[in-house]
C-alpha cells in the first residue's frame, strides 16, 4: 500500500512558515508582535519557522511531484504532511492565538486577586492547543493526507517525558517519587475497588467491571485500551467506558487548573492532585500545563504520578486478568502468563526517562548539581570580579547588615570580590531581597550573584524542546478526541464512573491540602 | 403491498428487530431481503487520546474490538439469514463501515431495490450507541420508497 497522497497541502504550509520567517526577521511583523507582546518569541518564531517550513517545502514538493512507491521511504515521508500540519496548528496557537486571548483577558482587568480572567480559566497555548486539535477533529475532519501523520503525536508526548528525566534532581525524583506510590497507590487500587464493589452492587457483568476499573482507576482511556481484550469487555462496554472517561478527562482539564486558582494551590500540590485526580494521562499533562503555562514544575510533580500510575498499570492489568478468570465461567481454566502481560504492557518509554535522569546526574547536560538547570560556579574570569568602586560601596554599608550569616557572606564578598561558596550565595541572595542596602548596593550585590549562578545551556534547550515536545503532543491528542466518541458515554459505566471519579476527584483534593507542602 | 428487492438496515436492536419483521412481512414470493449492517465510524475515533501504550497493545486492543464487532455482525446475520431461508426468500449481507445514513444511502446508489425498511429511533434513555440514522440526510437522498417500523417500546 502507498501511503503518501498527492496533495498540495504540506508544500503550502512550508511556503507559509518560511514566509513567517522571513517576515519575521524582516521585522515586517513588528506591529503585531509589540500588540501581542511576543518579542521574546521572534528568534523562537524565526528559527523553527525557518527549520520546519524548509523541510515542508522539501518534502511536500516530493508529496506532490515524486514518485511514491510502497516500503519505508513512503511510509514515513507520509507522516510528514500530518506532523507538520500539528506543528503548524500548535506554532499558531502558542504565538499568535494565546497571546492574543492574553492581551484581551489583560485588557479586562484583574477578575480574582491579580490573576486575570485566562490565567483563571487556564487558556494558555497548551489548553487552546488541544481545543483547536479538537475543533479540527469535530468540526473539518482530519484531512487523509494528514491522517498518518497525526498518530505521532503520541511520539511527540512520549519524547517529552523521556526529556523530562533531565530535569529532576535527586532528592526531587525520591520525594516526588515516595508521595506518588503513596497517592497512587492509594487511590489507584481504592478506586479500582471501588468500581468492582459498585458493579457487584449494580449487578453489572464482570468484563465491564473489569474494562471501567482499569479506566477509572489507573491512566483513563489508555488503561481500558490494555485491560479490554484481557476482561473479554464487549463493543458496548469499551465504548460506554471510554466515552464516559473521555467527557471526564476534558471536563477535569478544564475544571481543575480553575479550582487549583480558586484554592491558591502551589506547583506541588496542583500536580499531585492532577496526577491523582485526572483520570485520563494525556489531560493531567494538559491541566498542570495549564496550570502553569510559564514554567514546567508543575508538569514535572504531574508528570511524575503520570509514571506512576503508567508503572501501575501492568500490575492492575495482571489483577483483573486473574480475577476475571476466577469469577467468570467462560474464561474458566483459561491461565494468565504472568510474564507475558507484563512484558507487553511496561511501557518502554520509562526506561529512556530513567536514562535520561541517570546521564543528567553524571553532570553531562549540567553539573550534578544543578537545580532546575542552574547551578553555582565561582570559578569566573577576572574581568567578572567586582571592580574596587563596587567593594567600596559594599564597605561602606556593611555595618547595616544585622544578620551574622549574611554579614559574613558579605565580609568574604568584599575580600574575595565574588562570591565565595553556595551557601554566601543563598545568605546574599536573602540580603538582596530584604533590601537592607541601598538600590545601588543591591545591583552590586545582584551583579555578584549573577556571575557566579549559571543556566546551563542544554537544560535550557531542553526546557524549550520539551514545552514544545507537548504542545505538539497535546494538540496531536485533541485531534483524536472525538465527539463521537466522548457521546457513546453512557449506561452504568456513566453512572459508576461519575460516583468513582468525583470520589477520587475530592477525596485526593482533602488528602493534598492536609498533607502535601510546597517544599521538597 | 409487497417489494420483491428490500433494503432491510438493522443490527439487532429491539428498534431494527421490528424493521426485520415488518420486512419478511412485506417481502414479496421469492423476493430478496439485502441485510445492511452499519458499523458506527465512532469507533475509528475510540483509541480516543490513549498515548501510553506500546504499538503491540494498540494493535492488540484494535484487533480484539475488529474481532467482537466481526462476531456480532456474523451472529445476527446468522439469526436473520435463518429466518428470512425459512420463509423461501433469498438473502444477502452487506456490512460497511460509516455513518448510517450515508452507507444505506451508497448502498442505495450502488444496487436497485424496491423498499428500503428501517426501525424508528429507541425512545430515550434506552441502552445502546449513539450513533442514529440521519433522517434528514436519508429522506433528502433516497429515490426508493422507505418504510420506518415503529418501535415496540412506544
Amino acid at each position: 500500500m502507498v501511503y503518501t497522497k498527492k496533495h498540495p497541502a504540506l508544500l503550502i504550509m512550508g511556503v507559509l512558515l518560511v514566509a513567517l520567517a522571513v517576515a519575521t526577521d524582516a521585522g515586517l511583523l513588528d506591529g503585531i508582535v509589540g500588540y501581542l507582546k511576543i518579542g521574546s518569541k521572534t528568534g523562537e518564531m524565526t528559527g523553527m519557522s525557518y527549520l520546519f517550513g524548509i523541510i515542508a517545502v522539501a518534502v511536500g514538493a516530493w508529496h506532490m511531484w515524486g514518485k511514491h512507491e510502497e516500503g519505508n521511504l513512503d511510509y514515513y515521508l507520509s507522516s510528514v504532511g500530518g506532523a507538520i500540519f500539528i506543528l503548524f496548528i500548535a506554532m499558531i496557537v502558542t504565538w499568535f492565538a494565546a497571546p492574543w486571548v492574553a492581551v484581551v483577558s489583560k485588557s479586562m482587568g484583574p477578575v480574582m486577586g491579580a490573576k486575570y480572567l485566562h490565567d483563571v480559566l487556564g487558556l494558555n497555548y497548551v489548553v487552546l492547543g488541544i481545543l483547536a486539535g479538537i475543533i479540527t477533529v469535530n468540526v473539518f475532519k482530519i484531512p487523509g493526507w494528514a491522517e498518518n501523520g497525526v498518530r505521532l503525536s503520541r511520539l511527540g508526548l512520549k519524547t517529552g517525558v523521556i526529556l523530562l528525566g533531565t530535569l529532576y534532581s535527586l532528592a526531587e525524583l525520591a520525594h516526588l517519587g515516595k508521595l506518588s506510590v503513596v497517592m497512587i497507590g492509594f487511590f489507584v487500587l481504592g478506586s479500582v475497588g471501588l468500581v468492582l464493589f459498585l458493579g457487584r452492587r449494580r449487578k453489572i457483568p464482570n468484563s465491564m467491571g473489569g474494562v471501567l476499573s482499569a479506566g477509572m482507576g489507573v491512566c483513563g482511556v489508555s488503561a481500558t485500551v490494555a485491560a479490554a481484550p484481557v476482561v473479554q469487555a464487549k463493543p458496548t462496554e469499551i465504548a460506554y467506558t471510554i466515552g464516559t472517561i473521555l467527557i471526564w478527562g476534558v471536563g477535569c482539564m478544564f475544571l481543575f487548573p480553575v479550582i487549583g486558582h480558586v484554592l491558591d494551590l502551589g506547583h506541588i500540590q496542583f500536580g499531585a492532585w492532577a496526577g491523582t485526580g485526572i483520570l485520563n494521562s494525556a489531560q493531567v499533562a494538559g491541566a498542570a500545563l495549564a496550570y502553569q503555562p510559564d514554567g514546567i514544575e508543575t508538569l514535572k510533580v504531574a508528570e511524575i504520578f503520570n509514571i506512576t500510575r503508567v508503572l501501575f498499570l501492568p500490575l492492575i492489568v495482571l489483577w483483573l486478568a486473574v480475577w476475571y478468570v476466577r469469577r467468570e465461567e467462560t474464561a474458566a481454566g483459561t491461565q494468565v502468563n504472568v510474564g507475558k502481560v507484563v512484558f507487553e504492557k511496561f511501557p518502554l518509554f520509562v526506561l529512556g526517562f530513567i536514562l535520561m535522569f541517570a546521564l543528567s546526574s553524571t553532570g553531562i547536560f549540567a553539573p550534578a548539581q544543578h537545580y532546575k538547570g542552574k547551578y553555582f560556579d565561582n570559578d569566573i574570569a577576572e574581568s567578572k570580579l567586582l571592580t574596587g568602586e563596587d567593594v567600596a560601596l559594599l564597605t561602606s554599608e556593611a555595618a547595616k547588615v544585622q544578620s551574622p550569616a549574611q554579614a559574613g557572606a558579605l565580609a568574604r564578598l568584599i575580600e574575595g570580590r565574588k562570591i565565595a561558596n553556595i551557601d554566601d550565595d543563598a545568605a546574599i541572595r536573602g540580603l538582596t531581597n530584604a533590601k537592607v542596602l541601598s538600590k545601588d548596593a543591591n545591583n552590586v550585590l545582584k551583579k555578584a550573584h549573577k556571575v557566579v549562578y549559571h543556566t546551563a545551556k542544554m537544560i535550557k534547550k531542553f526546557r524549550q524542546w520539551i514545552t514544545w515536545l507537548f504542545a505538539f503532543g497535546l494538540t496531536g491528542l485533541g485531534m483524536q478526541i472525538t465527539g463521537a466518541a466522548m457521546r457513546q458515554a453512557g449506561g452504568q459505566p456513566l453512572v459508576i464512573g461519575g460516583v468513582v471519579g468525583t470520589i477520587k476527584a475530592v477525596l485526593s483534593l482533602i488528602v493534598i491540602l492536609l498533607f502535601v507542602s510546597e517544599t521538597i | 403491498m409487497t417489494a420483491a428487492r428490500i433494503l432491510l438496515a438493522s443490527h439487532g436492536t429491539p428498534g431494527a428487530r421490528a424493521a426485520e419483521q415488518a420486512a419478511l412481512s412485506l417481502c414479496a414470493r421469492e423476493g430478496t431481503i439485502w441485510h445492511l449492517e452499519v458499523v458506527p465510524d465512532f469507533w475509528k475515533g475510540m483509541r480516543g487520546d490513549d498515548w501510553l501504550n506500546n504499538t503491540v497493545t494498540q494493535q492488540r486492543f484494535g484487533d480484539y474490538v475488529e474481532s467482537q464487532l466481526e462476531r456480532e455482525l456474523a451472529e445476527h446475520a446468522a439469526a436473520l439469514s435463518r429466518e428470512v431461508l425459512s420463509l423461501g426468500l433469498a438473502y444477502e449481507n452487506l456490512s460497511i463501515l460509516g455513518k448510517p445514513a450515508d452507507c444505506l444511502l451508497e448502498v442505495v446508489s450502488r444496487e436497485s431495490f424496491d423498499l428500503v425498511v428501517i426501525g424508528s429511533p429507541r425512545p430515550k434513555g434506552t441502552p445502546g450507541y449513539r450513533s442514529r440514522m440521519k433522517m434528514e440526510t436519508l429522506v433528502r437522498g433516497l429515490r426508493v420508497p422507505l418504510f420506518i417500523a415503529p418501535h415496540p417500546d412506544r
